[in-house]
């Protein structure tokens, strides 16, 4: 039993820490004073701080992460709001189209973005949103996982809560912002997390429809790095670590939300 | 409802459409017009210069007579079975000792979520450097003496460079995912298996593996749909590349439909991705709910 959890202690320690081994090694090369050793298994100095105040000097991080912060949390915002109205609506309130609306969100779950940026592109261009913020932005705004999320959490909102608001005389608008919303609190913000982590990481939509690099978010931006700064190794594993922080941050500060959105669906029974 | 009168029924009715409206209209013009879109598309000859042309299933004939679709599906296939398999099997290994209650435990728990929380292009970029001549890999192939590798610019090995990174990146997302599945299992059942003096084996078996399978089944749809539409490794750390040797199939419909413009083609490839992922999950959930009593 003892040796057993000796072992069991030491294969944990191995493996956890290979799979720590690549964050170390974006760690050493990050902080070289130059392009010279890429071995990651040493720390050559710690000049993290310059190569950082390197790429904010000149260069087109600041851009790319400014444009990042706009897109991740405008368009976080957005879906937390009108997912949680249409999550709760479509637990709680009884309406025409309610079952519609469902297999349509139910069915945007199953789909590939491969199959739609095609279609989407084309609208985008109609609409003349081709390189704007509001191009990058607003097909991405709402997923259907965030009102399917809302929606599950909704469903555990004791029905009588409700009704005794209605009997107390309380418009259906001001019961969802007084009652539901706080209610729903985790939800939401599980759902700005996850929508963060997932437009923090998002290439394909903004790589489709920004080509001018001022619009550019981190992910374009970072697969265009190594031409920027010459090929300089050193420096594109700096901002990949400066890319890395923002997200670790939102995950140290709300580490329940986080769980609890990737294991969402996974555990219910 | 009807308890309260057909009076009380309306307002909400009228609440439920405008909480919605939003939503509703979005959907329809973000996904249901160009779904039906896509499927009109994929039967025209459509270049982005030109006008739709409808062809009928020329491009679904074409597709299974170009070489590069044939080498891009096969590619597909298998990047998706070699990083699932070994993504469960590691993270299980792993997700099933850091379960148990330990304060030690807790702190490894916490290390496990940097993997899972760094941006996968990020993480590309980081593995660019890893797999360059002078970089991590190399170095430790030199600490056992085996020769440099050229990781990412060798058609043998690239694939499976990518394979190697995007295990490690999936793997810290299902240990967490798995942990948390393994810690609401009841321990009543372990303290029963303990007593009746069953072994760790066994009891994994026999007791683990089947209550954990509904999270086995959603750490597997997801690690496969998300294998099968895998696009940001292939583009980040060898363009699709070299030879066209990692041009999974998303790489291909993208390089299609943006750079070449063959919009038509690219949508008929894509609905056969999209019917492939279909059929490939209602497998996965007909052969694990299967196993239900």
């Amino acid at each position: 039993m003892r040796a057993g959890t000796v072992l069991r202690t030491v294969w944990l320690i191995v493996a956890v820490g290979s799979m720590l081994l690549p964050v170390y090694a974006m760690l050493v090369v990050a902080s070289a004073p130059d392009d010279t050793d890429l071995r990651g298994l040493v720390f050559n100095g710690f000049h993290l701080p310059e190569n950082i105040g390197l790429l904010f000097g000149e260069g087109n991080l600041p851009t790319y992460l400014r444009n990042s912060l706009i897109l991740c949390v405008g368009t976080g915002v957005l879906d937390v709001i009108f997912s949680a109205a249409a999550g709760y609506a479509m637990a709680q309130l009884s309406f025409p189209g309610r079952r519609v609306l469902f297999a349509l969100v139910v069915g945007t779950l199953a789909l590939t973005p491969m199959v739609l940026v095609i279609p989407v592109f084309l609208i985008v261009k109609e609409l003349g949103w081709v390189n704007t913020f509001q191009g990058m932005m607003v097909p991405g705004m709402i997923s259907a996982f965030g009102v399917f999320l809302v929606r599950q959490f909704a469903l555990g909102i004791p029905k009588e809560l409700l009704l005794a608001a209605r009997v107390d005389g309380a418009g259906e608008f001001r019961i969802f912002a007084r009652m539901a919303v706080p209610l729903l609190k985790p939800a939401l913000i599980t759902l700005f997390l996850v929508h963060f982590l997932a437009q923090w990481d998002n290439l394909l939509w903004p790589l489709i429809v920004a080509n001018e690099q001022e619009l550019w978010p981190l992910p374009v931006g970072l697969a265009n790095f190594q031409s920027e700064v010459g090929f300089n190794y050193h420096l594109t594993t700096t901002a990949a670590l400066v890319t890395a922080v923002p997200p670790f941050i939102l995950m140290v500060a709300l580490q329940r939300y986080y769980v609890a959105g990737l294991t969402f669906g996974g555990l219910k029974r | 409802m009807s308890v309260l009168g057909g009076g009380r029924v309306r307002p909400q009715a009228m609440a439920g459409v405008a909480l919605t409206l939003p939503v509703a209209v979005f959907f329809v013009v973000f996904w249901l017009v160009p779904f039906l879109a896509a499927i009109y598309l994929s039967f025209t000859d459509y270049e982005m210069a030109g006008t739709p042309n409808w062809i009928g299933l020329a491009n679904y004939e074409r597709m299974f007579a170009d070489p590069g679709f044939l080498n891009s599906a096969w590619i597909t296939v298998v990047y998706t079975v070699c990083t699932v398999v070994p993504t469960i099997v590691l993270a299980l290994l792993v997700a099933v000792p850091l379960s148990k209650p330990g304060g030690l435990n807790r702190r490894l728990r916490a290390l496990v979520m940097i993997p899972a929380v760094m941006p996968l292009a990020a993480t590309s970029m980081v593995w660019v450097i890893i797999y360059s001549d002078r970089g991590l890999a190399n170095t430790l192939l030199g600490l056992v003496g085996i020769a440099p590798q050229s990781w990412l610019t060798s058609s043998d090995l690239a694939i499976w460079a990518l394979v190697v990174m995007v295990v490690w990146k999936s793997m810290g997302l299902f240990v967490i995912i798995l942990t948390a599945g393994l810690q609401a299992l009841p321990g009543e059942v372990y303290e029963a298996a303990a007593i009746d003096g069953s072994g760790a084996v066994t009891t994994f078996t026999r007791i683990t593996l089947p209550l954990l399978r509904r999270t086995l089944l959603f750490v597997l749809v997801i690690s496969v749909a998300g294998s099968m539409q895998a696009f940001v490794p292939a583009f980040l750390l060898t363009g699709g590349g070299p030879a066209e040797a990692t041009q999974v199939l998303p790489y291909y419909i993208w390089a299609n439909a943006f750079p070449y413009e063959h919009m038509g083609y690219a949508a008929a490839m894509g609905m056969v991705l999209l019917a492939a992922m279909v059929i490939v999950s209602a497998l996965q959930f007909g052969f694990l709910k299967g196993g239900d009593e």
